[in-house]
């Protein structure tokens, strides 16, 4: 066996193991959208084969049942409004302490990234007594801002390495022109960190769409509550179907999935360029 | 004890000391410094209020005894020798060590991945896509999609038998052994792609022509990988690294709480759900924050490597 061949059984080998592992990462999700479109005794009587006809019932009822709708609204606007208040507030610090001649901005920069030592899990108690305190609890605004705090350090940091690398000629020279500091940022730095900034909204949005313990302690049982507190009801309750669980988290997984798949390159290109150093 | 946004505003100036007097004589110097110190300020009030306070408050509070919606007294490091004698305190960061012993393979198995992916093989850019899927799914989500999957009945066990691996066919979610082997396997399921996207982007700063060499010379995949790859790739390797290191401990939340909810016994608790449960579901606030200031230290001592590279990274002059 010469050396092409060999070459042609490893090219071959190296596909199947990553078709297998591809198997592996979408067959859940497969599963969980045929179980969906299964009706309840469908299920019950061929639990794992496919449906032998497609009913959209689970979803009809899976949107009454958890209040759909609201759910959705309640995670898109603290999944936004945390996602525009971290990355606004990232901006301003990377800006401040990579381009202005502020003293103590070392000093700015090295306590927002060590707050990344601190994880929600350790500290969600005293966390939910200060937004109990400030009058936020149930409230958009308490996960709002709670989001936008633990968003802020990788923000910054991601921000900040990308503005360091924009030569400070190019700012004078700005300036000269009469450029004020917002147009500075917005017009000519923020374009400049595009694949940074497309990368830091999108692993953003993942992980506060998807965030289960800030939501839960946050908003509890209120009408704010968001979508996976909504989802992780569905957990506990045993008499709800498979069928119906199942129409429920494809709704609930949905829009990220969307989401990524429309701003994949962004996504790649941003991870290229952020960790490319 | 209230804080107010307006008093978290006023610790957030006061960690910026006023410019020293010789700046006055350079006006623009000073304005600039107000205007840094305007612009740092939504940030710093988020940090502080959101993060610092916490914290501290946290340390306070893993010092009072307290139970149910009662009144709190100072407990002095009750809580604290309390968490050594107490069984279900010990499994947890047991469990903890476990779970940090699978690091090899959190480590590893996104590098072979993304290798395989990088070397441009047929579909390349599907694989890439696809395996990101799981990571985009709600923990939440993927915690219950798994109950389904992994139930008695489920398709795994489906599987086993058909394949004649009856004996395989367990209660994963529910043995004393298997429940902490099971949440595992989920959360790598779960995360696997982050790792594989993470490597990519290390794996694009290497020059093309390093490996085309190497292939030239006759080298192999494993030793291409472990002579070539592994040793250019060492930040992007240390990162993700430290990543799971300290990922692994506060990923599991929503994974437990789906589940298994800790059981059977205490064979899946882990330190950061069992803070949730001893603070909302057995209201014990001072011990449920002396095990959170434990968790603390635990994940800082592991991410005080990640900070020093970022600040060092974030502070660098540029050429």
């Amino acid at each position: 066996m010469n050396r092409r061949h060999s070459a042609q059984i490893g090219r071959y080998l190296l596909v199947f193991a990553l078709v297998v592992v591809a198997v592996a990462a979408l067959y859940p999700l497969l599963f969980t959208v045929v179980s969906s479109l299964k009706t309840q005794t469908g299920f019950a009587r061929d639990p794992l084969g496919l449906p032998a006809g497609i009913t959209f019932e689970n979803y009809v009822e899976a949107f009454k049942r958890m209040n759909m709708p609201r759910l959705l609204f309640n995670s898109i606007i603290t999944t936004v409004g945390g996602l525009v208040l971290s990355v606004l507030a990232a901006m301003l610090i990377a800006y401040t302490v990579t381009k202005l001649r502020f003293r103590g901005g070392k000093l700015v920069f090295l306590f927002i990234i060590i707050t990344l030592t601190i994880p929600s899990q350790a500290i969600i108690y005293p966390l939910y007594q200060t937004v109990l305190d400030l009058g936020m609890s149930g409230e958009y605004q308490g996960l709002i801002l709670a989001y936008a705090a633990f968003g802020l350090p990788l923000g910054t940091y991601q921000l900040a390495g990308y503005f360091q690398q924009v030569p400070d000629e190019l700012i004078e020279a700005a300036r000269v022109d009469g450029a004020g500091h917002f147009t500075i940022l917005f017009r000519l730095l923020a374009p400049i960190a595009t694949p940074a900034l497309a990368a830091l909204a999108i692993f953003n949005f993942v992980w506060m769409w998807n965030d289960l313990l800030l939501p839960l302690v946050i908003m509890g049982g209120s009408d704010s509550k968001t979508l996976m507190v909504g989802v992780s009801l569905l957990s506990g309750q045993y008499d709800v179907s498979v069928p119906l669980v199942s129409a429920g988290l494809i709704v609930a997984l949905l829009p990220v999935l969307i989401i990524y798949l429309v701003f994949q390159r962004q996504l790649v290109s941003g991870a290229l360029a952020g960790s490319g150093k | 004890m209230s804080i107010s946004t307006a008093s978290a505003a006023d610790s957030a100036v006061a960690t910026n000391p006023p410019p020293p007097v010789r700046h006055n004589r350079r006006p623009r110097h000073a304005r600039e410094w107000w205007l840094g110190a305007l612009l740092v300020l939504p940030g710093m009030a988020l940090a502080v209020t959101f993060k610092l306070v916490p914290l501290i408050r946290g340390v306070i509070t893993s010092f009072e005894s307290s139970s149910g919606f009662g009144d709190s007294s100072f407990a002095g490091w009750d809580n604290y020798t309390r968490m050594f004698d107490d069984p279900v305190v010990l499994a947890s960061f047991r469990n903890a060590l476990l779970v940090v012993a699978t690091l090899p393979v959190w480590i590893v198995l996104p590098l072979v991945l993304a290798v395989l992916i990088h070397q441009r093989a047929p579909g390349w850019k599907f694989f890439r896509a696809v395996y990101f899927v799981p990571y985009t799914i709600a923990p939440i989500v993927v915690g219950i999609m798994f109950r389904q999957i992994l139930s008695p009945d489920g398709p795994i066990n489906a599987l086993l038998r058909a394949v004649g691996l009856e004996p395989l066919a367990i209660e994963w979610l529910n043995g004393q052994n298997s429940a902490l082997f099971s949440l595992v396997a989920v959360a790598l399921w779960s995360f696997f792609g982050l790792g594989v996207m993470t490597y990519l982007a290390g794996l694009a700063t290497i020059p093309e022509e390093v490996l085309e060499a190497a292939y030239l010379d006759g080298a192999n995949f494993w030793r291409r990988l472990y002579s070539v790859v592994v040793p250019m790739l060492r930040p992007t390797v240390a990162y993700w690294s430290v990543l799971c290191a300290s990922g692994v401990l506060i990923w599991l939340f929503p994974l437990i709480y789906a589940l298994t909810q800790g059981g059977p016994g205490n064979a899946t608790m882990l330190p950061e759900y069992l803070v949730f449960l001893t603070t909302f579901q057995f209201l014990d606030r001072g011990y449920g924050s002396a095990i959170g200031i434990a968790l603390f230290v635990f994940v800082a001592v592991l991410s005080i490597f990640s900070v020093r590279h970022m600040f060092k990274e974030g502070t660098r002059k540029p050429r």
